[in-house]
């Protein structure tokens, strides 16, 4: 028996090298990588001359450079805006789920569509839809007489974030939605019974049991939220390219333009790898959630 | 028990109805917008004040689609990837999977600490240096290179969902084809894997999606005419000057339209899939 334990392991070995294999050279080395290069003035322009080490100039460089500042507080800002509004949506939207009615299959299949639809395209979806002439919103607006003239949703700094936001949450709600969910289920009915028993409201209720019990659901998943939504890219290529005059270009987008735009490899590097600090900070803060997850495993 | 009808329950149906309503239309909304547009005429598309039905019914933007770009090349391109991603994510990840629940290895823990760190890793962090990897591996422009990220950037998923599969299998199952005389692998493959065929399938939808979506790395490993995916080829109808929206509409039928069939058979596994591997792991 001993023997055959020590045969199971090795297989156990033997079986994670491919997953190791691939993280040693698609995530650990590139992260180590990237990071090392943030020190260096290195550019595609001057390869030949190769990277000189600059210490951390590269960091002062870029909280004295005025587009990567706007572009982390647009990135922030929008990250704390569309995760709070899908979460409040995504609870209201779990809450009509999780009721015995007619018509639930409608729901949960309408709400896999924006998830299953690729980003990219969504954003092209909302482009035409926020036109200004010819687009579909402003028709809306104009017939329900919300609004008289119409509104240039993407030429106009503050409303294309507004919009960057809506076409955000419009994608991404459903998921949250499924996800707590999820978490609704698992609270044991007779709690409800109990208290409506005892005398309880449904507003007693929903802040006494549900919103307690769901906590841990509703942490993980505004973690992994908050690490997506912080990543945005895909959506602002497609809706708003990052204008106008670079109001809503996201961390992500300005650093790939860095890179590939401007070739500069050095400062490239220093901003994902600040990118990589904040996600860190965000994970630490939501550590305990993080635990709980691994623990399961 | 059965209660009477009561005022208060009148308003909470019309109330729900109402809710009903207001969410399923914003939701299906902007899909069925694209849908419209798509057949419609460049005269329709771009009149003032718009029409809101087409007046007249056309398919040129579905021909535009296929004559502007290789249209074709993009689907199969995405799908060849995607395919490639999904098979490579699913075999190492159901041996990882197999290593954690099934052996006593050492550094599981920290095995799953770099799994959880990649979900959490932003993608530009490792965009550089897996670029200069991809190019110096003359992987670039090829179905490898991208297949390969995919494969790592959807391996937590695999490995969460199976691993919590593998657990639900008795030991005993195992034990006994190992007396008689089974190896350790054959037992794996021949006794854990068939039982846990449900679940590889539904790992294999969200990994082939997740694939099939993928944009950043397709952008930059693949920009090639001939090898560009999909959610690539899509931005490039449009020019600086022109968006040809009929063609835009139509091409991102053409995309979605399988995935919400896909959608709408798979809904119950999509579902349980998302929610085992989003909070349950």
């Amino acid at each position: 028996m001993k023997y055959k334990m020590n045969k199971r392991e090795k297989m156990g070995y033997i079986f994670l090298l491919p997953s190791i294999v691939l993280m040693l050279a698609f995530i650990i080395y590139p992260v180590i990588n990237t990071v090392y290069l943030s020190f260096f003035n290195y550019r595609i322009q001057t390869l030949s001359m190769g990277k000189t080490f600059v210490g951390l100039n590269n960091y002062r460089m870029a909280f004295n450079d005025p587009n990567f500042l706007d572009a982390i507080s647009f990135t922030l800002i929008f990250t704390v805006v569309a995760v709070t509004l899908e979460t409040i949506i995504g609870v209201m939207f779990a809450l009509i789920m999780n009721k015995k009615m007619p018509g639930q299959g409608i729901i949960r299949t309408a709400v896999l569509i924006p998830w299953a639809i690729p980003t990219i395209i969504s954003g092209l979806m909302w482009k035409f839809m926020y036109s200004e002439q010819y687009g579909v919103i402003n028709y809306i607006f104009q017939k329900l007489m919300i609004i008289q003239e119409p509104i240039p949703w993407l030429s106009d700094a503050f409303l294309a974030g507004v919009a960057t936001i809506i076409a955000d949450v419009w994608k991404t709600t459903p998921y949250m939605s499924l996800l707590i969910l999820s978490g609704l289920q698992t609270i044991p009915q007779n709690l409800y019974e109990a208290s409506s028993i005892d005398g309880a409201t449904k507003r007693q209720q929903f802040f006494k049991i549900t919103l307690p019990l769901l906590k841990p659901v509703l942490s993980v998943a505004i973690l992994f939220r908050v690490i997506a939504t912080f990543r945005i890219y895909d959506l602002v290529a497609a809706l708003t390219n990052g204008g106008p005059a670079n109001a809503t270009q996201s961390l992500t987008l300005y650093t790939i333009r860095t890179y590939f735009n401007f070739g500069n490899i050095g400062y490239g590097s220093t901003l994902a790898t600040i990118t990589l600090l904040i996600s860190l900070l965000i994970s630490l803060l939501f550590l305990k959630s993080l635990r709980a997850k691994l623990e399961k495993v | 028990m059965k209660k009477p009808i009561t005022i208060k329950k009148i308003i909470v149906t019309i109330l729900y109805i109402f809710f009903f309503v207001f969410f399923v239309g914003t939701i299906v909304f902007p899909f069925f917008w694209q849908f419209l547009n798509s057949f419609k005429t460049q005269r329709d598309l771009f009149s003032i004040p718009l029409n809101f039905w087409p007046t007249e019914f056309t398919l040129d933007n579905y021909r535009e689609v296929f004559s502007k770009q290789p249209f074709l090349d993009y689907i199969i391109n995405s799908f060849v990837i995607a395919g490639i991603s999904t098979i490579f994510s699913i075999v190492i990840g159901a041996m990882a999977s197999y290593s954690i629940s099934r052996t006593r290895i050492k550094f599981k823990k920290i095995y799953l600490l770099i799994l959880l760190s990649i979900t959490l890793l932003p993608p530009i962090t490792i965009v550089n240096p897996v670029y200069m990897l991809i190019k110096n591996l003359n992987l670039l422009n090829t179905f490898w290179g991208l297949a390969l990220v995919n494969t790592i950037l959807t391996l937590p998923t695999s490995v969460w969902f199976l691993s919590g599969f593998f657990e639900t299998i008795p030991v005993e199952l195992e034990e006994s084809a190992m007396i008689d005389g089974a190896t350790v692998f054959q037992s794996f493959y021949k006794i854990i894997i068939p039982l846990v065929s449900p679940a590889v399938f539904t790992v294999s939808i969200l990994v082939f999606i997740a694939s099939w979506n993928q944009y950043l790395f397709a952008q930059i490993l693949n920009p090639l005419r001939i090898r560009r995916t999909i959610t690539v080829g899509i931005t490039l109808y449009q020019t600086d000057h022109v968006i040809p929206w009929g063609t835009l509409s139509a091409a991102s039928i053409i995309v979605t339209v399988p995935l919400i069939i896909l959608v709408l058979i798979l809904q119950k596994k999509i579902i349980s899939g998302l929610l085992d591997g989003g909070v349950k792991g």
